[in-house]
Formats: C-alpha cells, sequence, structure tokens
C-alpha cells in the first residue's frame, strides 16, 4: 500500500515536471473533450428537438393502425378500407396519449382548382391536448370541438385553389361502402406549415365529419396517433399494427442516423489529431527520461514498475482531462440550452424543410448523460494508443547497462 | 557475502570478423568489507567490468557469483532484485531523481524493497546523519550542489544496507575539495560500517585511497596492486 501510494506521488510529480508542457497536453485534451461532448449534444439535441418538434406538429411518434392500413414494403401507401375501433385495442391507457384519426384521400375545389389532397378527421379536443397542429393556425381559428364540417388548409392550398375564410370547399372523394363521398366544407382557418409540400396537400376536419364523409360508423377509425415524445418505446399491441415514424418517415431517420454517425466520425477524427500531437509530446518527454529510466532500474526498479509509473501518469493526465473536459462539454451545452443555437446560421439563412415541413430553426440543447462516459472512454483509448510505440522504447531503453 | 569471476569474458560483437572485447578472462575476488578501485584509461573495460558485476549485463564466457548464487542463471528480473537487495550504485552524475526530495530520493529503493514505513523512517534518517545532511532532507536536487546531490547518492546507496556498492567515477563532477570529502565519507562508510566499495575511478586521490587497486588495460586485468598504508 506505501509502495502504491510513493509510486502514485511519484507518478502525479513526474506528470508536472514540465508544467507548462502538462499545461499544454491537458488543454489540448481538455477543449477535445469538451468540444466532442458538446457537438455529440449538438447533434443529439438537434436532431432529437427538432424531430420532437417536427413530429409534434402532425405526424406523430407512432400509429396504431389495422394491421393492414400501412403497406409493408411502402408505408408511404396506405389501405383506407382497413380501419379499427377502440375495441381492437388491448392496452386503455393508450387513450390518453394517443388521438383518433380518419384519414380521406380526396379532391379539394375552391374557386378556381380542383386538387388532390389528403383530408384527415381529427378528435379535436384530444388532438388540442396532445398535438400542438393547432399552434400552426395563421389565419382564422382552429376547428371548434363541437363544430361539424368545417375545415382548416394549408396556406399554400388555400392560396392554390383560391378560398378564403367563409368560403367552402368541395370535396369528392370515394367512401368504404364505394360510393362516391362529396361534401360541402366551410374553411374556418388556414395552417402555416413553413411552406413545404405538406402545405399544399394537407386538410384537417372534425373526425365525426371525415366519418360521415367516408361512411364510417362513429367508433370507426383508421388510426390512433401517439405524441409521446419522451420515449422511445412503442407498446406492443397485439391484433393491430403499431408503426413508428421511422418506418413511415424512413428518409427522415436516416437523415437522422446519418448526422449522429457523421458526428461521431467527427469526433473520433479530431481525437486521432489530438492523440498525434500528445503521442509527439509524450514521445520527446519519455525519451528525456531515458536516462532516468535506466538509472531507476539500476537502482532496482523492475521494467514493469517504471512502466506502471507512466501509465499512472498518463492516467491521472487522462482524468484530469476528462473531469474538467465533461465540466466544460457541460457549460458549453448550458449556455447553448439557455440560448439556443439558431441553425439558419449554419444554412445560410434558408429554412430545412424535412418531409414536407419546415424545421424549427433554433435549436436548444441539452445534456445526453451517455456523452459524459462515453466520451471518456474514448478519451482514454486514444491515449492508450497514444502510449504503445513511447512505452514500447521505455521497456527496452530501460533495460540497458550504465 | 563474496563476489567472484572466473574467466569471464564480454565481446561485443558487430559482425563475424569484427569482435570487441569489454572484458576478456577476467578472475576477480572481491571480498566482504573490500575497499576497491578499477582503474584505467577511457575504452579499458572499466564500465563493462561494473556493469558485469552489477549484472545489468551477462558475460559471453565464465561465471558471476555473488555469496554463492550464480547470478548468470538469473532472469532479467531476477537480476534487478538482486541488485536492489544486495548492491548500493553511485553515479558520476549523481542520478538522483528531480522530481524527489533528498528524503524521498533515499526513501526510492527502500519503497520498491516494501519495508515498512517506520522503518523506512529511521533508515532514510540514519542515512542522512551518515552523509551529514540531516536537515537537507526536503530540498529537491536542484537545491542542492554538486557534492551535496552525491551524499544524498550516496546516502541512496546505503540506506538498503546493501553487500556490495559500487561507484562509477563518483568524484569526477565534483571539485577538489568537495571530492576530498566524498573519499572521506567513503573511507568512513568502509571503516565503520565494513560496507564493500568498488571504484571505477581516474581520480588519483581516491586511488590512493583504496586498499586494492586493479589496473586494466584492453579488457584485461593486467596488475593488481594491494595497498598496506590503507
Amino acid at each position: 500500500m506505501t509502495n502504491k501510494l510513493f509510486l502514485l506521488k511519484f507518478s502525479y510529480r513526474n506528470l508536472w515536471r514540465f508544467p507548462k508542457r502538462t499545461f499544454i497536453m491537458l488543454a489540448s485534451l481538455v477543449i477535445g473533450t469538451g468540444f466532442i461532448i458538446w457537438n455529440l449534444n449538438f447533434s443529439e439535441s438537434g436532431s432529437k428537438e427538432m424531430m420532437k418538434k417536427f413530429l409534434a406538429q402532425y405526424q406523430g411518434r407512432y400509429h396504431i393502425t389495422h394491421s393492414k392500413y400501412y403497406d409493408v414494403e411502402n408505408r408511404k401507401l396506405f389501405n383506407n378500407y382497413k380501419t379499427i375501433t377502440d375495441e381492437d385495442i388491448s392496452d386503455k391507457t393508450l387513450f390518453t396519449t394517443t388521438s383518433r384519426r380518419v384519414t380521406a384521400p380526396v379532391f379539394a375545389s375552391g374557386q378556381s382548382k380542383t386538387l388532390g389532397i389528403l383530408l384527415t378527421g381529427l378528435d379535436v379536443v384530444q388532438e388540442t391536448k396532445i398535438c400542438s397542429l393547432y399552434k400552426m393556425i395563421r389565419g382564422g381559428r382552429f376547428l371548434e370541438p363541437q363544430g361539424h364540417r368545417e375545415i382548416v388548409l394549408g396556406k399554400r392550398l388555400a392560396e392554390r385553389i383560391n378560398v378564403k375564410l367563409g368560403d367552402e370547399v368541395a370535396v369528392i372523394g370515394q367512401a368504404i361502402d364505394g360510393s362516391i363521398a362529396n361534401d360541402l366544407l366551410k374553411v374556418v382557418g388556414f395552417l402555416d406549415l413553413g411552406g413545404g409540400d405538406l402545405e399544399e396537400s394537407l386538410a384537417f376536419t372534425q373526425i365525426s365529419t371525415a366519418q360521415d364523409l367516408m361512411v364510417l360508423q362513429p367508433e370507426t377509425y383508421h388510426q390512433r396517433v401517439s405524441f409521446d415524445m419522451e420515449h422511445e418505446t412503442y407498446p406492443d399491441l397485439k391484433g393491430v399494427a403499431v408503426t413508428s415514424w421511422r418506418e413511415i418517415l424512413p428518409e427522415i431517420s436516416v437523415s437522422v442516423h446519418f448526422i449522429d454517425r457523421f458526428t461521431w466520425l467527427i469526433s473520433i477524427i479530431i481525437m486521432v489529431v489530438i492523440s498525434l500531437g500528445l503521442s509527439n509530446t509524450l514521445m520527446i518527454t519519455f525519451f528525456e527520461r531515458e536516462q532516468e529510466f535506466q538509472s531507476l532500474n539500476i537502482i532496482g526498479a523492475k521494467t514493469s514498475w517504471i512502466t506502471t509509473s507512466l501509465m499512472i501518469e498518463l492516467l491521472l493526465l487522462g482524468t484530469i482531462a476528462v473531469i474538467f473536459g465533461d465540466i466544460l462539454g457541460f457549460i458549453f451545452t448550458w449556455i447553448c440550452n439557455i440560448h439556443p443555437v439558431d441553425i439558419s446560421l449554419f444554412t445560410g439563412g434558408k429554412s430545412i424543410i424535412m418531409g414536407g415541413m419546415v424545421m424549427q430553426p433554433t435549436v436548444r440543447l441539452y445534456s445526453v448523460p451517455k456523452y459524459y462516459w462515453q466520451v471518456p472512454v474514448m478519451i482514454f483509448f486514444f491515449l492508450g494508443l497514444t502510449m504503445i510505440y513511447p512505452m514500447i522504447r521505455v521497456i527496452r531503453r530501460s533495460k540497458n547497462a550504465i | 557475502m563474496q563476489f567472484e569471476m572466473k574467466n569471464v569474458s564480454k565481446v561485443y560483437q558487430a559482425s563475424e570478423e569484427n569482435k570487441v572485447y569489454g572484458a576478456k578472462n577476467i578472475n576477480l575476488t572481491i571480498k566482504s568489507g573490500e575497499f576497491s578501485a578499477l582503474v584505467g584509461p577511457s575504452g579499458s573495460g572499466k564500465t563493462t567490468l561494473l556493469n558485469l558485476i552489477a549484472g545489468l549485463i551477462l558475460p559471453t564466457e565464465g561465471t558471476l557469483s555473488h555469496g554463492g548464487k550464480d547470478i548468470t542463471s538469473f532472469s532479467l528480473e531476477e537480476r534487478t532484485q538482486h541488485r536492489l537487495d544486495y548492491m548500493g550504485f553511485i553515479f558520476q552524475d549523481y542520478q538522483l531523481l528531480p522530481v524527489l526530495t533528498a528524503a524521498e530520493n533515499i526513501e526510492f529503493p527502500l519503497q520498491l524493497k516494501n519495508i515498512d514505513q517506520k522503518e523506512i523512517k529511521e533508515r532514510v534518517l540514519w542515512a542522512l546523519k551518515q552523509v551529514g545532511l540531516e536537515n537537507m532532507g526536503h530540498r529537491f536536487p536542484r537545491q542542492l550542489s554538486g557534492g551535496q546531490q552525491q551524499r544524498v547518492s550516496i546516502a541512496r546507496a546505503i540506506s538498503t544496507r546493501p553487500q556490495l556498492i559500487l561507484a562509477d567515477e563518483p568524484t569526477a563532477n565534483l571539485d577538489s575539495k568537495t571530492a576530498s570529502d566524498i573519499i572521506e565519507l567513503f573511507k568512513k562508510l568502509n571503516q565503520e560500517f565494513h560496507l564493500t566499495f568498488v571504484f571505477s575511478t581516474h581520480d588519483q586521490r581516491l586511488i590512493d585511497q583504496v586498499r586494492t587497486v586493479m589496473y586494466i588495460k584492453d579488457a584485461q586485468i593486467t596488475e593488481t596492486r594491494i595497498n598496506n598504508n590503507v
């Protein structure tokens, strides 16, 4: 034990033997660690925050549907004849976190044009509790819970078919009994979805209106959409399908995955560059002490003792670096939590449109706990690699004679 | 414990034709309490002999034994342990560890031996006292003069109570007065504690004070003189 404490003292003092050199090594490691943590937090917060906001607007995190509602090969395709009722869903607790929807591909006719759109019938009371779609209203109002035969349209859609508030839109489609579904719906509001493609292809009405239009029973619907954005788990339900947003919007999921992986790649490249610099400094430091290592061996220190002392030096260096690096990363992230990062700075002031909707331009960073240990593990891994060659040389040289 | 070299040769072979002898057919006995010196010009083989005695290198031919143990049969780690247990070293350039104080430098080999902490303190104080640096234990090497650093080096060498102390040109870096003081210290330690010393030296003042002088030339001991006045 005494010997170990002495070894620790010896290694610690050797670490500070060349204070400027050690300080520079520490600074590069601390700044590197802090930046990598911030960068990973930015990536995760950015992608998650943006996805959460995006999904909370309309798409939802997962859909509970009839098992044959979505096409297995391409979930952009759906079969409108496949409906469900609350009886089909075994877990009744999901009713509070999900909202019923009826989807109807229809033609919408205004004053000057007819366009194919997706008309979605909403459970207005539930939607305003758990979905932020109603916040996108930029003209008029959202649907009234007790109202009937009302419609809100994307702004661009309204412009294209030339309708104003109070006008009527004729919708024509096919009911599930095969008959022609048609109705006149009163325009009560316009949605601002950022000007993306969805803004000219989406319209919403009360679920009862959509059910009447599609000749569905009042208890029948197509989807229950979850807006629980805090969890990544999905319910395991028998008899119905649970489809995640990743399956419905694979191109966005792939983009998010790519951003995450690319950020890790950048982090590793940063670490390799820092390691090369460190390796050079360590080699110089160790080689300058070669004669000392020989003397230690002559006095009676075994090679294992000498290499252990050097490893402890590096371990101390790494420990100090990751502690301060973690703190620095946390502070950077915390600052960017209070002052969200405006991502339009990185897009030349242009909006990011994903899945036909505009992403929120600001990202509020939050700390992801796993990075505060994953990055230190990576730092220690690279420090270990950095040490291999200097250590081999020390082992060879420490055995030399006077 | 007696140290013996029998028919020891050390060949540094750069190529088949180019053989260089560091030691050639050496027979040598160092008795307990001996105060002896290896003397010869640069490149004569003094340091090779010192390295062989210390077990830092192994002979090409012949045997080395210390206290009846055949050192040539030891592994590298066993030879290191043997040095720690039975030998002390004094270097021309002191080789103190700059990050440790004088007392900690003396403590260093004792820590390697895993000696009890209380005994380590006693031995450090004893060694500092023997070299006349009782009040300088807290100083770092850079805060000490050359002579004081060599005294710390001597204290480190004697702290483990070794059977044999090997000193490579111990007075070469010291001024005349300090060198004389250090030589007196060696004599005192030899006489009071019966410590065995083997010096490698050019210093005539030291040569005059040792009992056995082994003259080395071309890797061979050419003459051994006993100084009966010492």
